[in-house]
C-alpha cells in the first residue's frame, strides 16, 4: 500500500456564482491539511451529471434549494453512476428537515459554511458511504422532475412531462417519448405511486400519460375484443385491460 | 428619519373616527338604520306599526344622518385637532342641533298634535341623537382599540416575516464570497444590509414616504443580485406624480422578497420583476409582475403569509378604501395593491 494518502476528488453544485467561488476559497484552505483536488464545478443539475461522468469525484458538495431540481432528486439521480460520489449538502436554513439527515447520517453544512465543520465533513467523507436510494427517496416525498436514464457511461434526464408512456418489458422498463425510447431500472408499481397525478395505469405492464391520451378504439383483434388506446405521437395503439374499462368512461365525459 | 406618523383612526384608539373614510360612514349608515329598525320593533305592537315606525323614523333620521355626515365631513380636520372628549361632545352637539333644526324645519311632517307634545316630542329626539351618535362614537373607540391590538400583533409579524432566515444565510454567504476578491463591494453590501435590516427592526410605524421604501427596496435587491447576478432583472416603472405619496413602511420590499424567492429564483435564466407605480387621481396604484415555474402548482406556505399580512395591515390602516389582487398565471405572477394617494399635506 502507498503511503501517500490520494487526494480527495471534490466537485461542487450551486445555482449561485458566489456561493461556489466561497466553497473554492475554504476547499482551498483546507487544502493546507487535507490533500485535496477540486475537480469541478457545476451551476445546473445537468451540467453536473454531465461533468460528474466524465470526471468522477469522491466527494459532492451540493446545495439543496436549486431552480429546476432539487439537490435531494439531483443525488437520487447521481446515484445512477457507476461509483457514486459522498454527497455533502449545503443549506442556508430549515429548508429541509435536517434532522430527519442526521437521522440517516447524511452530512450537511449550514450556509455560510464555516472552515472547520468544512474540513470535518470531508475528513469523514472519506470514510462515508454513498447514501441510498431509498433515504433519499424517502426525504424527498414529492414526485421527480424527471426520471434519469444511464446510458453508455452517462446520464440522461427526462423530463417527466415529455414521457408518453411507461411499459415494463422483461427486468426493465420502457420509458417513450415523442423522440426514442430508453431503458430503466426500477419497479412500475413504485413508479406509478410516485406519478399518481401525470400517470394512469392502462394495463398491468403500462402506464401513460394522462396528458398525452388522444382517444380509444375498439380491437380489431376478433378474440381480444377489447378498447385500444390511443396517445398523441404514438403510431402503435396500447391495449386497454379489461379491468380499465371505466377510463374510456372518464375520457368521454371530459 | 421621518418622525412615526398615524393616520387613521386604527392608529389612534383615543380619537374620533374619521369621517372622511368610506368604510366609517358606511358603518354609521348601516348601524343607525340597524338602531332605527330595533327601536321600530321594539315600539310597534304589530309589523303594520313597526313599518310605520320605520317610515317615520326614517322621515327623520335619513336627513339628520346625510346633513351629519356631510358636516362632519367639512369638520374633519377641526375635529382631529380636539382631544377625544372635546370631539365627542361637539359631535354629539352638531348631531343634535341638526335633529332639532330638521324636526322644526320639516313641522307638520310629524303629526302636529299640540305645541306642549311636540316639544316633549322634539326632546325625545335630541336625547335619541345624543344617545345614539354616543353609543357609534363608542363603537368605533372599542373597535380601534381591538384593532389597534390586531395592528400590534400584524406589526410584529412583519417583522418576523422581515427576516428570512434564507435571504438572510444566503447574502452572509455571498458578502463572504467578496470579502476577499472585492472588499469595497462587500463593504457596500454589509451596509445595505444594515439598512434593511434597521428598518425591518425598526419602531413600527404607520406611513413612511414612498421614496424611502423605494430606496430600501432597491438596496434589497441589490443584495439579492450580488447573488444571482444576471439573473435578476427588477424594471421600474414609477409614475412621477406618485413619488411624493406616503406609504405603509415594508410594504413594496416584502412583495419583491416574494417575487425573488418563489418566482424569479426558481427559474434557471431567472427573469424580470416589473415594478409599476401609478397615481391615478387619489389613487395609488402598485402592481409587481415576475415569471414563475411553470410548473409549480402549490404556492409556498411562507408566500401566503407574508401576503396575508400585508393583506390584513392595509385591511386596518385603510379599511375599505384600499385593494388587494393576485392574478395567478401559468407561469407569471401579479400583485396588484390599490391604496389612497397621501401625500405630506394630508397627514
Amino acid at each position: 500500500m502507498s503511503t501517500i494518502e490520494l487526494a480527495l476528488r471534490v466537485f461542487i453544485v450551486d445555482d449561485e456564482q458566489p456561493a461556489r467561488n466561497r466553497l473554492r476559497e475554504l476547499l482551498e484552505d483546507c487544502n493546507n491539511q487535507l490533500a485535496l483536488d477540486i475537480v469541478g464545478e457545476a451551476g445546473s443539475p445537468q451540467e453536473a451529471l454531465d461533468k460528474l461522468a466524465e470526471t468522477p469525484a469522491d466527494v459532492v458538495l451540493m446545495d439543496i434549494r436549486m431552480p429546476e431540481m432539487n439537490g435531494l432528486e439531483l443525488a437520487r439521480h447521481l446515484q445512477k453512476l457507476d461509483k457514486p460520489p459522498v454527497i455533502i449538502f449545503t443549506t442556508a436554513y430549515d429548508e429541509y428537515a435536517l434532522q430527519a439527515f442526521e437521522l440517516h447520517a447524511i452530512d450537511y453544512l449550514l450556509k455560510p459554511i464555516r472552515l472547520g465543520r468544512l474540513f470535518d465533513a470531508l475528513n469523514r467523507a472519506r470514510s462515508a458511504v454513498p447514501i441510498q436510494t431509498a433515504v433519499l427517496q424517502e426525504l424527498l416525498p414529492e414526485a421527480r422532475k424527471q426520471l434519469s436514464i444511464h446510458e453508455r457511461g452517462k446520464i440522461h434526464l427526462v423530463p417527466i412531462e415529455q414521457i408518453l408512456f411507461l411499459r415494463a418489458e422483461l427486468k426493465y422498463i420502457t420509458v417513450r417519448t415523442a423522440q426514442r425510447e430508453y431503458l430503466i431500472e426500477e419497479s412500475l408499481t413504485a413508479l406509478e405511486q410516485e406519478f399518481a397525478a401525470q400517470m394512469v395505469r392502462i394495463h398491468r405492464n403500462c402506464l401513460v400519460a394522462k396528458s398525452a391520451i388522444v382517444g380509444f378504439e375498439k380491437s380489431s383483434d376478433e378474440s381480444a375484443s377489447n378498447w385500444m388506446v390511443k396517445l398523441r405521437g404514438v403510431d402503435e395503439a396500447l391495449p386497454l385491460s379489461r379491468r380499465q374499462n371505466v377510463l374510456v368512461k372518464e375520457f368521454g365525459k371530459n | 428619519m421621518n418622525k412615526p406618523r398615524s393616520i387613521k383612526q386604527n392608529a389612534y384608539p383615543d380619537a374620533v373616527p374619521d369621517f372622511r373614510n368610506l368604510g366609517v360612514a358606511l358603518r354609521i349608515l348601516l348601524l343607525s338604520n340597524a338602531f332605527a329598525l330595533f327601536k321600530a320593533v321594539i315600539d310597534g305592537s304589530n309589523w303594520g306599526e313597526v313599518l310605520a315606525h320605520l317610515i317615520e323614523s326614517a322621515s327623520l333620521l335619513t336627513p339628520v344622518l346625510l346633513t351629519s355626515m356631510l358636516l362632519l365631513w367639512v369638520m374633519q380636520p377641526q375635529l382631529k385637532r380636539l382631544n377625544y372628549v372635546q370631539a365627542s361632545v361637539a359631535i354629539s352637539l352638531v348631531v343634535m342641533l341638526l335633529t332639532l333644526a330638521i324636526f322644526n324645519f320639516s313641522g307638520d311632517l310629524f303629526e302636529p298634535v299640540d305645541d306642549d307634545d311636540r316639544r316633549f316630542d322634539a326632546m325625545q329626539y335630541a336625547l335619541l341623537a345624543i344617545l345614539v351618535s354616543q353609543m357609534l362614537l363608542f363603537y368605533f373607540r372599542w373597535r380601534a382599540q381591538v384593532l389597534s391590538q390586531a395592528l400590534h400583533d400584524a406589526r410584529l409579524q412583519v417583522l418576523r416575516a422581515r427576516i428570512r432566515p434564507h435571504f438572510l444565510f444566503n447574502t452572509l454567504n455571498a458578502v463572504l464570497s467578496i470579502v476577499r476578491t472585492q472588499p469595497k463591494l462587500a463593504e457596500t453590501a454589509l451596509e445595505d444590509m444594515a439598512d434593511l435590516f434597521r428598518m425591518a427592526m425598526s419602531e413600527a410605524k404607520d406611513l413612511v414616504p414612498l421614496r424611502q421604501e423605494i430606496k430600501l427596496s432597491e438596496q434589497y435587491l441589490a443584495l439579492e443580485k450580488l447573488r444571482m447576478g444576471e439573473r435578476l432583472q427588477p424594471v421600474w416603472q414609477i409614475d412621477e406624480a406618485a413619488m411624493d405619496a406616503w406609504i405603509p413602511p415594508l410594504l413594496l420590499q416584502p412583495l419583491l422578497e416574494n417575487a425573488v424567492y418563489h418566482g424569479v429564483e426558481t427559474l434557471r435564466s431567472g427573469g424580470q420583476i416589473i415594478i409599476a407605480l401609478r397615481r391615478i387621481g387619489k389613487q395609488l396604484n402598485l402592481t409587481i409582475v415576475n415569471p414563475c415555474q411553470p410548473t409549480d402548482v402549490s404556492p409556498h406556505l411562507g408566500n401566503k403569509l407574508a401576503l396575508k399580512n400585508i393583506r390584513e395591515r392595509l385591511e386596518l390602516l385603510f379599511d375599505v378604501e384600499a385593494s388587494y389582487q393576485v392574478y395567478a398565471a401559468r407561469d407569471s405572477y401579479k400583485i396588484a395593491i390599490t391604496l389612497p394617494y397621501l401625500h405630506k399635506g394630508e397627514l
